[in-house]
């Protein structure tokens, strides 16, 4: 250890230090333009230099590049080195004129005009790049030349291959002299000179070999792209080494071939975009302007390439006009082979132009050329319908070609419209609606794991089992199992979840370890004895904010007993460390300034625990992602918020007191409503996970409305496979079937539900920790299209009972007409019924095979034949169905008169009145929920305006509700077909179970609690729950009698009762007044 | 007037805007330092009172977000 001094501070470096360097870890700021972390110093630029004097004499020397000796004494800021460096500035700017560094500088010394004549160069030959380069193991640039005709080049001044147009010299030179263009137009032979592309940002942007793939991913660690690190290429670089605090990284880390032993595999391995290139009239790989969907979901989003404004590529104006083109790698045999429809894409674009709208404001003008629009997603119909009154245009057309403007960066498309008249459209970009498709390495892996496709590539599955592979243990959820969007494949997941979990139910729980109990230390009524642990997270945080000045200054607050710094908080011996200090100093409260709560608090109050305290006794300051990461050109100012954040948490933490959190045994049983296919799936599903399971069900048969349906779109009767269902479930030991009955009373909460249900007149009282509503749809009864005035005028259900019962009628029949949406995308039932077109396509398939000669009719308004069953409709229209389409204001008119049924509409081509005679007409009529207020009143969870439960989460919770322990499957959520019906079912036993393994439930120690003194019950807390957490107390109790009273199960530490409390008699734990006050009054504002 | 910077105390909820607020962090973006966070479980947990609290101690403005 040398010790030294500068500007009179004793200061201390290693042997073979340099001045800077030292001057650096103390804070002390000395300029430069060519120094480099990982470089050897080379005394380039002067503008290090500072005073050295050496007992004797004083002198000049360069501080980056002059090593410390004992005893010696730098002045780094008197007035003769500010002149010295003053003249550098002026020499550099004369140089170098137009340099925003050396601008700053010049302003900074105060530096107006160089007194030297200027010249016009942008290169300081500080010689930074040629360093680099060398580091890179390249060396292909040099200085040349002597004396006033040096500078950075390449030998012989030629393009050359040694580059490898890595870019490092341009990521390093100060002044911006060496760029990507000048890399590949003097010094690379490399034609592709471009940024990384970032695949997160689908190649819009530009990405480091070393790099967090995006904001969010999980873990959240930096990874070296071996592709492209140049070190895998030259053996040199190596540079992140030098920047890393802690020795991660290892670039001599192989690949290695993990071995798991594992008793089933869940495949979800998704899909790829089409890849629209190959479309040459489309242009897309030519023209900036043309898109693809999942660019402009990056372009519109706040963490994409343009922070969220919307620009068009080829000159970031703000387009006026953009359009969507829809089924592009999509219901397409013509020009790629997916002739499956995408499922998702007509939804995504409708969100895209509406958030584009919102973005750019509403004139910008979002038109989105379609073939049928398939919005049959729950509340899907409303958003589209939302769009429309938003100004978005849909136009019903398939355009062919991009033609790009010439002189322009717009594009111009003709379209015929639905009128036959030809158009012609200028837009400023177009997005093309690209289709989901299996990429060919999943391809590869199916092959390998011998597991069997469909036509398009996805997994073969069948409707009763859609989740299982051909191969038996091996299930599949998600894009890969069919093109489907998020809720759709969160349901399959859970589902996949609960297939693996049957038949890997017995070994449940054999090789999970139980973690050591720490007794924990009593501090109640004790006075706060505070420990503060600041984190200086490497660099992050001690790079700006001054690390050791917060802790000393945390020393000084009240309470605080001790205080000290971490380089990283998180790192295992630290937290052993902590544990140690909390032991021996015998603190009784700790605050950790480091990182956010978010993702670390559950971490240290793990070290409390270790340590023996309640881990409630604990809070953070967030002095990284709120302090030194937003405000690093303000480091005094940081650094000043970091020791107010560090108050303000030590101001709380001395009123935090220790919580308990209640332990609650989870009822081992579950309850399932509703015995039609999901709700027998789900219960068959929990029984085989070896829990008891009671199906209460209204009808005197379990199946629901399976028993109505011919055959499923593969060709099953659905009779057989009902059966089998049936008889799995009576079967089952774990299942106890109660027909005839309904749910009278409900009570209790998660983990211990007490229902009531009457069966045949008698009462019996269930048990339950779960419950799961499956109550079902049923077909719309109307009157409708002459409905109920001929015997041949008949709905979906009932010509599949006539199939089933093989009605002669229906070979005899000569003219079939088929109508869609009886009752469904309506003003009053303003939602798609998902199910009926592919319903009345296979039935007129089903009709054609029964007789070829019948003319069959179907009027629609959209064909929705999502996903695979597309193929239905194609084979329909081969087969010589005729498809007419109608629209709302103009709906089909249905006569009875003398014996004959009459269908007039008008035909879309022709634009003419068409009359059928059918023999038969199938009326496609909407599915309705068996709406049942008392179950939602019961359970506590809301219906829709169309009468279907909602669940927790659109997207992310589809078979669960926000009361905890309640689930929920099949049409009660939303019309669906049964293999939809048949995943959610199993979804739903999938979430159940996750209750229902963990046996205990641990509430959080952060609930709201009355206190009954105060409670004047006016039931405000009870109304204004969410959760159903607070209630009265019985008026017949002993105590508190009418008081409202809040169970710590269902609570979830919202804390709207406490704000909404009229007499301040809630209080919420963990965040009560006193402590928000507290934090409050710990703001300084100096 | 130009020179004068509002002094201001946010309550942030804990499942949105504090996420965003860490977010914004990782993401580097500049922001001026005088503003100090006070993470609450939702906003439903916002009470006027901390709204006054804040500009009693002197901040010039609040701001809740969830």
């Amino acid at each position: 250890m040398i010790t030294f001094k500068i500007n009179g501070q004793t200061v201390q470096g290693e042997e073979g230090q340099y001045v800077l360097q030292v001057a650096q870890k103390y804070g002390i700021e000395i300029p430069t333009l060519c120094h480099h972390k990982a470089l050897e110093p080379a005394g380039m630029c002067r503008l290090c230099t500072v005073e050295m004097f050496d007992g004797r004499r004083s002198r000049f020397v360069t501080a980056c590049n002059y090593p410390i000796w004992e005893g010696m004494e730098i002045n780094t800021d008197t007035e003769s080195v500010h002149q010295g460096r003053k003249l550098i500035v002026e020499l550099l700017m004369a140089r170098c004129p137009e340099v925003p560094i050396l601008q700053k500088l010049g302003k900074k010394y105060g530096i107006e005009k160089p007194r030297f004549r200027a010249e016009d160069d942008t290169c300081i030959l500080c010689g930074l790049c040629v360093r680099m380069c060398e580091r890179m193991g390249n060396s292909a640039i040099e200085l040349t030349g002597r004396g006033v005709e040096m500078k950075v080049d390449t030998p012989f001044h030629t393009q050359t291959d040694v580059c490898l147009a890595c870019g490092a010299c341009a990521s390093v030179c100060p002044t911006g002299h060496i760029t990507l263009d000048k890399i590949r137009d003097e010094i690379t032979k490399k034609k592709n000179v471009h940024l990384i592309p970032s695949e997160y940002d689908m190649g819009l942007k530009g990405r480091k070999p070393v790099y967090v793939p995006y904001a969010q991913a999980v873990p959240n660690t930096p990874a070296i792209d071996r592709d492209v690190c140049v070190h895998f290429k030259t053996g040199g670089c190596q540079v992140c080494t030098e920047f890393c605090g802690v020795n991660a990284i290892n670039h001599n880390m192989e690949d290695e071939i993990v071995e798991l032993e594992v008793g089933s595999i869940i495949l979800a391995p998704g899909f790829q975009p089409f890849d629209p290139s190959k479309f040459d009239s489309y242009g897309y790989a030519n023209h900036p302007n043309v898109i693809t969907s999942m660019e402009m979901e990056r372009l519109l989003s706040a963490s994409g390439p343009t922070g969220g404004h919307l620009v068009r590529l080829s000159d970031h104006k703000d387009p006026k006009k953009i359009a969507w083109f829809q089924c592009v790698g999509s219901r397409d045999l013509n020009r790629c082979d997916n002739s499956y429809c995408s499922s998702v894409c007509c939804m995504y674009a409708i969100k895209e132009a509406v958030i584009a709208k919102e973005h750019a404001g509403d004139s910008l003008d979002c038109a989105i050329f379609y073939m049928d629009m398939r919005t049959h997603g729950k509340d899907f119909e409303r958003f589209y319908n939302g769009a429309k009154e938003k100004g978005v245009r849909f136009v019903r057309s398939r355009v062919h070609t991009i033609d790009p403007v010439h002189g322009s960066d717009d594009l111009s498309v003709r379209y015929v419209n639905d009128d036959g008249s030809l158009q012609e459209e200028k837009f400023d970009m177009i997005v093309l609606s690209v289709g989901l498709e299996t990429s060919p390495e999943v391809v590869q892996m199916a092959k390998k794991l011998g597991i069997e496709l469909t036509e398009g590539n996805f997994c073969k599955t069948s409707t009763f089992e859609p989740v299982a592979t051909s191969k038996p243990g091996i299930f599949v959820c998600g894009a890969f199992q069919g093109p489907k969007d998020i809720p759709q494949s969160v349901v399959d997941s859970s589902a996949a979840a609960a297939a693996a979990g049957e038949i890997l139910a017995p070994g449940r729980n054999t090789t999970t370890k139980q973690p050591v109990k720490i007794d924990e230390v009593n501090v109640m009524g004790e006075r706060p004895r505070i420990g503060v642990f600041v984190c200086r997270c490497g660099i992050n945080i001690a790079g700006v904010v001054d690390v050791p000045s917060v802790a000393e200054y945390a020393a000084t607050l009240p309470f605080v007993e001790y205080a000290t710094d971490n380089l990283y908080s998180c790192a295992q011996d630290t937290q052993d460390t902590m544990t140690q200090i909390i032991k021996q100093k015998k603190l009784n409260r700790v605050v950790v300034a480091a990182c956010t709560p978010k993702t670390h608090e559950p971490l240290f109050q793990e070290t409390l625990i270790n340590a023996g305290l309640n881990k409630y006794l604990f809070e953070m300051a967030n002095i990284r992602n709120h302090d030194s990461w937003v405000h690093k050109n303000n480091p005094e100012l940081a650094t000043q918020k970091a020791k107010d954040l560090v108050r303000m948490a030590v101001n709380k933490v001395g009123l935090m007191q220790p919580l308990q959190e209640a332990e609650l045994e989870v009822n081992q049983a579950a309850l399932v409503i509703g015995g039609g296919i999901s709700g027998m799936t789900a219960a068959r599903s929990l029984a085989r996970q070896g829990y008891e399971t009671h199906i209460i069900e209204r009808g005197e048969r379990l199946g629901g409305q399976a028993h109505n349906l011919y055959k499923t779109i593969s060709g099953d009767l659905v009779a057989d496979k009902l059966a089998e269902l049936v008889a799995d479930v009576e079967q089952s030991k774990n299942i106890n079937v109660h027909l005839n009955s309904e749910l009278t009373a409900l009570d209790g909460f998660v983990g211990s539900f007490k229902s009531t249900v009457s069966s045949n007149g008698s009462q019996k009282e269930i048990v339950h920790g779960v419950a799961v509503i499956a109550t079902g749809g049923a077909p719309l009864q109307t009157e409708e299209y002459c409905y109920g005035q001929d015997a041949r005028i008949m709905t979906s259900l009932e010509l599949d009972q006539r199939m089933k019962a093989d009605d002669p009628a229906l070979a005899a029949a000569k003219t079939a007409v088929f109508i869609q949406c009886v009752g469904s995308r309506e003003p009053q039932r303003p939602y798609c019924s998902r199910v009926c077109c592919t319903h009345s396509i296979d039935n007129a398939l089903e009709l054609k095979k029964r007789n070829p000669d019948m003319n069959i009719y179907i009027l629609y308004r959209d064909i929705r034949t999502y996903g695979e069953r597309e193929y239905l409709y194609k084979e329909a229209r081969g087969r010589g169905i005729i498809f007419i389409r109608y629209d709302l204001e103009n709906k089909p008119q249905v006569e009875v008169a003398d014996g004959r049924i009459q269908v007039t509409v008008t035909d879309h081509v022709l634009g003419l009145p068409v009359a059928i005679e059918p023999d038969l007409l199938s009326l496609a009529t909407a599915v309705v929920p068996n709406r049942d207020d008392k179950l939602a009143q019961f359970f506590k969870v809301p219906l829709n305006d169309d009468g279907f439960f909602v669940e927790k989460h659109a997207k992310l919770g589809p078979s669960e509700f926000a009361t905890d322990g309640v689930f929920l499957c099949g049409l009660a959520h939303y019309p669906k077909p049964i293999d939809e019906a048949v995943v959610q079912g199993r979804a739903a036993a999938s979430r159940a179970v996750t209750l229902l393994a963990r046996e205990k439930i641990k509430t959080s120690g952060q609930v709201a609690q009355v206190d009954p003194m105060m409670c004047s019950s006016c039931g405000v807390c009870v109304s204004i729950c969410p959760y159903s957490a607070p209630s009265f107390i019985p008026a017949d109790a002993r105590m508190h009698a009418g008081k409202a009273q809040i169970n710590a199960v269902l609570c979830k530490g919202c804390g709207l009762c406490v704000a909404s409390c009229r007499s301040g008699a809630i209080h919420l734990k963990g965040f009560d007044n006193d402590q928000i006050f507290a934090q409050i009054s710990a703001v300084s504002w100096e | 007037m130009s020179e004068w910077e509002p002094k201001i105390v946010s309550f942030l909820c804990n499942w949105c805007s504090y996420g965003a607020a860490d977010l914004a962090g990782v993401s580097r973006m500049e922001y001026p330092p005088n503003i100090r966070v006070v993470r609450i479980p939702c906003t439903g947990r916002m009470s006027p009172k901390f709204a006054l609290a804040a500009l009693r101690e002197g901040a010039d403005a609040v701001w809740v977000s969830g």
